[in-house]
Order: C-alpha cells, then sequence, then structure tokens
C-alpha cells in the first residue's frame, strides 16, 4: 500500500544545519612562491644596472615635445566641386536683360515646311459603309508576326531550357548507371512491375469484393470502424497502384 | 467557587489573536519596542524583540478602540456593551501594566478615544446610540463636561482627535458632521465649530492632525482626502480627484516630511505626496494586502510602521523598500476546533471559518494555511499517520488534505446533508468516523491504492447534531455526543449501538479515559461526568463551571488530569482521581471553544470564539 508522501512532522521547523566548511585551501607552492620572492627582489643587485646610453645635454626636453604632432591644415574641398551646378545667383547680381535673337522664325519656319517631306497617310480600314474606319496597324488584320524572321523557329529560352533538362536527365542517368555497376541498386524489369501491379490490383479487388459485402446500414460502432478501415486500406492500395503506375523505370535500393 | 481563587494559576506562554475590526487598534508605543492592540476583552502589550506579551484584562466585552497617550504613560482602551449598559473606557498605567481609571458614562459602544498633547485630557466619544463627547480630566478621573457630538440631523460620529499642540482643542468627524471642537475649562464647556464642506458630502473615517495645528486631513469612505484648516474651517483642498482610493480611507498617517500615508479598505498601502493638491502616490506596496487597512502604526518618525488589516493580519514595512513583511497572522473568526499531530508538540492546526492554519506552537508562526472559501470548518483531526489532515465542513463534505503543500488528497462528498460537525479517525488510519448536523454517525473505510472511501455504515440514533466523537478500546469502539442529550457508544465491528447514555443537557464533550473503562462527558449543563462504559452507570458528577457550558475537554495519556473549558472563559485542569480543580488559566476573554492536551504533555492549547488561540504551559507539579 502506498500512502502520500507528505507527512505533518515534515512541517516540523527545523534549524538549518550548516555543512561544515572545508578546511581553508594553502596551496603546496607557498614556501617556493615566498623564497622566489624573497631571492627576486632586487635583481640589479647582481648584474648592476642595465646599461643605456647617456642622454646628452643637447637632447633636453623641449616645450610641447610630448604632445601629439597633428598633420598640416588644409584647406576643405567637396568632393563634387567640379559637377556641381553654378551656384544660386546672388541677391545684388542682376540677369542680364534686353538680350534679343535675330532669327528670322517665319521664314526659317516657312523654309522648313516647304522643304520637308510630305508625311504618309497611316492605313486606315474603313469597315461600315458611313466611313468609319480606324488605324489598321494595331487591328490585327494584317500579318505582322508571321513576317516575324525568327517565326516558327523554337524559342532561345526554351533551347536553353531543354538543353538544361537533357543535362540534368543525363547526369541522373549516369549517377545511376555507376551506382548499378557499384551495385548499390537495382531496376524492376517490366515483367516484375507488372507482377507488382497485378498484385496490388488482386487485393484491392479482394478488399472491394468484401466491402461490397458489407451490409447496407452501418449502426453498430464496430460496423463503422470495419468500413473506415477498409476504407482506408483500399485507398492505400489505390495510392500504391497509382505510384508504380506513374513510373515506368523503378529502381530499388540493395540494402 | 471561592476555591478557585487560591488554586495555582496556570502560566501562559503565548497567544495568536488581533482583532483587526478595530480602527487604529494597532499601535506602536512611542518607547518604539512594544506593541499594542486589542484581542476580545483584552489589550495586548506585545514586545517586538522578545515577542513577550502583558495583558491588559479588565472589559467585561470587546475592546472597541484603543488609544497611547503621546508620552506613552497611559493607555486608554473602550469597549461594547449590549443596549442599555454602560460602556467603560479604563485608562492603563503602561509602566505598572496595570488599571488606573475606570471612566464610565458612554452608553453601548465607545466609539474612539483621544489624550490631549500633555495628557491633561482625555476626549472619549460615545457611539451611534449615545452620540455624546466627553472630556475627561486625567487627573482626577473626573468629567470635566460633555455635548453631543453632532446634530440631531447629522449620522454617526466616527473618530475624535486632539490637536498636536493645544490641549483645549480637538476634532470629531463622522457621517455628515465635521466639528472643531474649543475647550473652555473656567466655564465648563466645549463649544463646536462645524466645518464647512460646501457642497462636498462625505463620510469621514479617520482624522490627523499636522504638527503645527494648521491643517488637518480627514480619510473618507470616497477614497479621498480633505485637507481643513484648522483655524478658518475651510476646506483648503481635497484630492484625489481621479483614482481615488478604492472603499475608502480606512487610516492616515502623516510623515515628518509631510506625506501621508494611506491605508484604503482595498488592502492597497499608498505614500501619497501630501504638500500638493494632487495627492499623487509617491510609492505603493507591490501587492494588496489581505483584508482591509484598520490601522497604520509608525514606529518612531516613521522609518518603520507596522500595518494591521481586518483580517488580523499585521505586516511591517520600511519606508524606503516599501515591502511588505507578515510579522503576526491570527484568526479573525471564532475558532472552532483545534488538533495535535500524534507525536509532536511542537505543531498544532486549528479551524477558523474558511481557513485551516497550522502553527508552530514555540513560535507562534504560522506554517500552512488552507482556505475553502465560503465554507466553514467544524472540526479537524490529523489522521494518526500523520499524513493527511481530515476536516469537517458544513456543505457536508469531508475535505482530507495532504499537511505539507495543504493540496486538497480527496473529498467525501454528501458525508452529512447537514453539514459535517465532528470527525475521527481510527489509530490505524484505516477509518473515518464523522457525525454530522442530521444526528448520523457514519463510519468510512479508506483505501489508499487505489485511493477510495467507502461508506461502511451509517448509524442513525441521535436525533440532533453530533458535537463530538472520540474512538477508543483498539479502534472496537466509538463514543459520539451529541447535543440531543444522549452519548453513545457504539461497536464498530457490528455496527450497533453498545450503550447510551441520557442526560438533561447538550452535550458539547466527550472523553474516553485511557483505560477504556469509563468516559467523561461534559455539556450546558456545567457538570462533567463519569460514566462506566460495561453498562452506562453513572460514577460521578462534578460542577465544572459556575457560570457557562463547558465546551472543551481532554485528558492526559495517563488518566490523571482532565482539562476543560468553557463559557466561563477559563481554563481548568482536574485532578482524575480527586475531582478537584488543581490549576486554573485566566486569559481569554471570549467563549473558549475547544482545549486540548499536546502528545508531550509540555502545552495546554485553548481556542475561543474571539479567534485567539492561547499556548498554556503544562503544569509540571501534577
Amino acid at each position: 500500500m502506498e500512502g502520500p508522501v507528505e507527512s505533518i512532522y515534515n512541517l516540523i521547523p527545523r534549524a538549518i544545519e550548516n555543512p561544515e566548511q572545508p578546511p581553508r585551501y594553502h596551496s603546496k607552492f607557498k614556501p617556493v612562491v615566498k623564497n622566489e620572492l624573497k631571492q627576486n627582489r632586487s635583481p640589479n643587485k647582481t648584474m648592476g644596472p642595465a646599461k643605456v646610453a647617456v642622454p646628452t645635454p643637447g637632447e633636453f626636453l623641449k616645450k610641447r615635445s610630448k604632445e601629439p604632432k597633428l598633420p598640416e591644415k588644409s584647406t576643405f574641398e567637396y568632393s563634387d566641386e567640379v559637377v556641381r551646378r553654378p551656384p544660386v545667383p546672388r541677391h545684388d547680381e542682376k540677369p542680364l536683360l534686353g538680350i534679343r535673337t535675330n532669327k528670322n522664325f517665319i521664314n526659317t519656319n516657312a523654309v522648313e515646311n516647304i522643304m520637308s517631306v510630305t508625311k504618309k497617310p497611316l492605313p486606315k480600314y474603313v469597315d461600315t459603309r458611313n466611313g468609319d474606319n480606324s488605324l489598321l496597324d494595331p487591328s490585327g488584320l494584317v500579318p505582322k508576326y508571321t513576317k516575324k524572321n525568327d517565326y516558327g523557329e523554337v524559342p532561345d529560352y526554351l533551347k536553353k531550357r531543354n538543353a538544361e533538362v537533357r543535362r540534368a536527365q543525363e547526369e541522373y542517368n549516369a549517377y545511376i548507371q555507376e551506382r548499378m555497376k557499384q551495385g548499390a541498386m537495382k531496376q524492376l524489369t517490366g515483367m516484375e512491375r507488372e507482377e507488382i501491379i497485378g498484385g496490388l490490383k488482386k487485393n484491392w479487388e479482394e478488399l472491394h469484393h468484401q466491402y461490397q459485402g458489407l451490409s447496407v446500414v452501418t449502426d453498430t460502432a464496430p460496423k463503422k470502424n470495419r468500413k473506415e478501415r477498409m476504407e482506408a486500406e483500399m485507398k492505400q492500395l489505390e495510392r500504391d497502384i497509382e505510384l508504380i503506375e506513374k513510373h515506368r523505370v523503378i529502381y530499388i535500393a540493395n540494402n | 467557587m471561592s476555591a478557585e481563587d487560591d488554586v495555582p494559576r496556570l502560566e501562559l506562554l503565548s497567544t495568536i489573536g488581533f482583532n483587526g475590526l478595530v480602527n487604529g487598534g494597532l499601535i506602536i508605543h512611542p518607547d518604539k519596542e512594544h506593541m499594542v492592540y486589542p484581542l476580545g476583552n483584552t489589550v495586548i502589550v506585545r514586545n517586538l524583540n522578545t515577542n513577550k506579551q502583558d495583558f491588559l484584562t479588565g472589559h467585561t466585552n470587546t475592546v472597541s478602540c484603543l488609544v497611547v497617550s503621546k508620552s506613552g504613560k497611559y493607555i486608554a482602551s473602550g469597549q461594547v456593551t449590549h443596549m442599555g449598559f454602560k460602556a467603560a473606557i479604563m485608562v492603563w498605567d503602561y509602566e505598572k501594566r496595570c488599571l488606573k481609571y475606570q471612566l464610565i458614562l458612554h452608553k453601548v459602544k465607545v466609539e474612539a478615544l483621544a489624550f490631549s498633547p500633555n495628557e491633561l485630557y482625555l476626549v472619549s466619544l460615545g457611539g451611534q446610540d449615545d452620540n455624546s463627547v466627553v472630556v475627561w480630566n486625567l487627573q482626577t478621573a473626573e468629567a470635566v463636561c460633555g455635548s453631543p457630538a453632532a446634530v440631531q440631523s447629522a449620522g454617526t460620529t466616527f473618530t475624535v482627535k486632539y490637536a498636536s499642540n493645544s490641549d483645549d482643542l480637538f476634532v470629531t468627524a463622522g457621517d455628515g458632521t465635521l466639528r472643531v471642537w474649543e475647550l473652555d475649562l473656567p466655564n465648563r464647556k466645549i463649544r463646536p465649530q462645524e466645518c464647512n464642506l460646501g457642497q462636498l458630502k462625505r463620510i469621514v473615517k479617520c482624522v490627523e492632525v499636522d504638527e503645527n495645528d494648521e491643517y488637518f486631513y480627514c480619510g473618507t469612505t470616497s477614497g479621498d482626502i480633505l485637507k481643513i484648516n484648522m483655524k478658518t474651517k475651510f476646506v483648503a483642498n481635497h484630492g484625489p480627484a481621479k483614482g481615488k482610493f478604492s472603499q475608502g480611507i480606512a487610516d492616515i498617517k502623516i510623515l515628518k516630511n509631510g506625506n501621508l500615508l494611506i491605508g484604503a479598505g482595498d488592502g492597497t498601502l499608498a505614500l501619497v505626496n501630501g504638500r500638493s493638491d494632487k495627492y499623487c502616490v509617491i510609492k505603493q506596496g507591490d501587492c494588496k494586502l489581505k483584508g482591509a487597512v484598520s490601522s497604520i502604526a509608525l514606529r518612531g518618525q516613521g522609518h518603520q510602521f507596522f500595518v494591521g488589516t481586518n483580517k488580523s493580519q499585521i505586516y511591517r514595512f520600511n519606508l524606503t523598500d516599501f515591502k511588505e513583511d507578515l510579522v503576526m497572522s491570527a484568526h479573525y473568526q471564532p475558532v472552532l476546533d483545534v488538533a495535535f499531530p500524534l507525536c509532536t508538540s511542537d505543531l498544532v492546526a486549528t479551524c477558523s471559518g474558511d481557513d485551516i492554519r497550522v502553527w508552530h506552537t514555540c513560535t507562534s508562526r504560522e506554517l500552512l494555511r488552507i482556505s475553502v472559501p465560503n465554507m466553514i470548518c467544524h472540526a479537524i483531526e490529523f489522521m494518526p499517520d500523520g499524513h493527511s489532515l481530515i476536516s469537517a465542513w458544513n456543505d457536508g463534505k469531508i475535505r482530507v488534505f495532504l499537511p505539507e503543500s495543504g493540496k486538497v488528497w480527496y473529498v467525501i462528498n454528501n458525508a452529512h446533508n447537514s453539514g459535517v460537525t465532528a470527525v475521527a479517525a481510527t489509530s490505524d488510519s484505516k477509518r473515518i468516523i464523522s457525525g454530522g448536523g442530521e444526528g448520523q454517525v457514519r463510519v468510512w473505510d479508506l483505501t489508499i491504492n487505489p485511493l477510495n472511501q467507502k461508506l461502511r455504515e451509517a448509524m442513525k440514533e441521535h436525533k440532533s447534531s453530533v458535537t463530538c466523537i472520540k474512538v477508543g478500546d483498539k479502534n472496537k469502539q466509538c463514543v459520539s455526543a451529541s447535543s440531543d442529550g444522549t452519548c453513545i457508544i457504539w461497536d464498530l465491528i457490528n455496527f450497533s449501538r453498545k450503550q447510551m447514555v441520557m442526560s438533561n443537557t447538550l452535550f458539547q464533550c466527550v472523553c474516553y479515559h485511557p483505560a477504556g473503562f469509563q468516559i467523561i462527558t461534559s455539556g450546558t449543563d456545567r457538570k462533567i461526568v463519569y460514566w462506566e462504559c460495561y453498562d452506562g452507570n453513572q460514577i460521578r458528577e462534578l460542577d465544572g463551571s459556575q457560570s457557562g457550558a463547558i465546551n472543551g475537554m481532554d485528558i492526559c495519556p495517563s488518566g490523571r488530569q482532565l482539562i476543560t473549558g468553557g463559557d466561563d472563559k477559563l481554563i481548568k485542569v482536574w485532578d482524575y482521581n480527586e475531582g478537584m480543580v488543581t490549576h486554573v488559566g485566566q486569559g481569554h476573554s471570549g467563549n473558549i471553544t475547544r482545549v486540548k492536551m499536546c502528545p508531550e504533555r509540555r502545552y495546554i492549547v485553548s481556542v475561543s470564539r474571539d479567534g485567539a488561540i492561547i499556548v498554556w504551559k503544562y503544569p509540571q507539579s501534577c
């Protein structure tokens, strides 16, 4: 008999037992370190002070010599100074006034028109007897696309894509061949494939026969369950048949 | 019984209880080391460091107001009485912890009290039925003068506060009345001046006067603060206009820097800016306190303060971090039962209203609280194996709780159709025996794996509610006491009645003598009766009390001592063989409902209707 884990006696407040502290850590290298410190205390007593060149009197510390050296001052230039548009006129600048052109616009326009080639009228078609017309070119009555240079040829993009597909298929075939050579997989022969399909169809037939033999009324839970199970199995078989029929070539991994 | 006066007293170890319903009842004494609070008819002075409690007893009914003078020399407390009687004010000497004066003038209830700053006068306010203000001279203990507290059309006056510096200026406030009084000593008159509130209609629950006597602040039931000029008697400002304190302001305290501490009825405690008229909240407690705040007590200048709520909780706050810290909790409803686990004295469980609490007996600390809202727990019992706590509820269910987490382990639904009133368990923890309000005693078989409770037998003999059930004689029989005046010994093998004793009383409690041959009963006839189990003959009858029914009884494992407690508010220790009172415990202020002895004979615990739990030292001499 298992009782609950809780007990009233656990509620009694207990004095918290502090776990005994481990003894204080003392390094075993302490005497060594102490000794070394004592020994290495005044190294220049053995070798004498380091030998460095004595400063010459000319090299005294000069005023501001310890300040950082700044680069020379340069005037700031905008990077787009050249391409920039001329500045906005100042408020006291006056624009040049009274400049007039000597061109005779009347004459030149007349001469230009006289000399110009006559515009051809746009071809039109008339579709009622009242003379209602519209432009011929966008109407589609004139064969335009059949006159194109590349009419009837496979377009470039399709060519490119077909080539890509072919190349991928070849690569895949090559890979399969290689694998087949290595013995990693085998191809299902047509006979075997037919056999599998036949077997699956037979199974389906049997199941379907049983299904047809079910009672019309599914009034109890077991009947309902059985019907649902059979439906699910048939659906699975149909899916399998479809899968195998869809693929002409089937490889089977050996492992 | 005059003999009771010279029997030795039981030593009182501690009490657990606080009457949080008294507004401003929790006070920190000016010496900063003691807390003063009411509990039922007594006023308790408790040392904050050592938790030592002193009791100021003398009131004949519940204490309704409590105040400590400015220097801490005096404590004054008022009480309620029954309609038509006069309610006393007691003035206590703090140093000697004894009664100094008893002032009787008010009728039915003393609503509020206030000491003058130089402790010359005490002003007292009568309740709704009395409606008068009386000024008392503290030197002579005589009334100086009195006056009706408010005009006839106004409602009850709730509070009175003296000015901080002047001995002849005080304020009363209440429902539709707000008055500043001036004392005219040569003419023995007090003259009121009504404050002009204009359009405002407020019920003022608390008043606090600032230290210069310029303004006073009133906390209202609408949840806002009125600041009133003491000289002009006009409202200086009132607020907050938006976000008023929910369920009204129950207490206000002014800090040195002018900020106000506000305690609200929904348990909110907030520090508000008292210098602007917006009264915006500066600090607020993280969560609401349990119950409505009824009193705020500053310790010294207010760096630390204590808050009491009407759910009898006392919290401690530090002004800087404003985090609550539960210092003391107690029952706020009548305590109906008490139970010890089988083999420890350190824990005791009590039930009151809708909650069951488990206390640490030595420190009076609450260890566990189990609440089932809106129900009443009538009885509790620990399963002897200590793995569960059985409780009997008025909705007819027996709820069994896990004792560490306090979660419900299983519930026996519909155990009794008019509430379960008594419950007991057999010592092998395989049976629960329950008694109901309709008078049935039912035996439940328990299996743990699988968890199942089966009704073994329903024994229908009692005509009225079963008050107490005890199991005896190696679980082969049990005894049930009922308020129909019978006590039945049941056979727990054949589930039949073995023996029945009858008396002209409502039996409240029954005990097996440890030897198993006798039962002891007690009830409203104030008699302690010994009965023979075998044939149901009465052996002996003792007068248990002179005045009130005996509600609780317990017998020590050796069978030599018997303890009883009842409506006479006394705990009595009896010598079983002699039939004499050996010790008397005085300290309860409400009717004692149950009394139990701890298993190791170190303590006696008694509980009473006023919500108090008292732990007594078990007398070692016997």
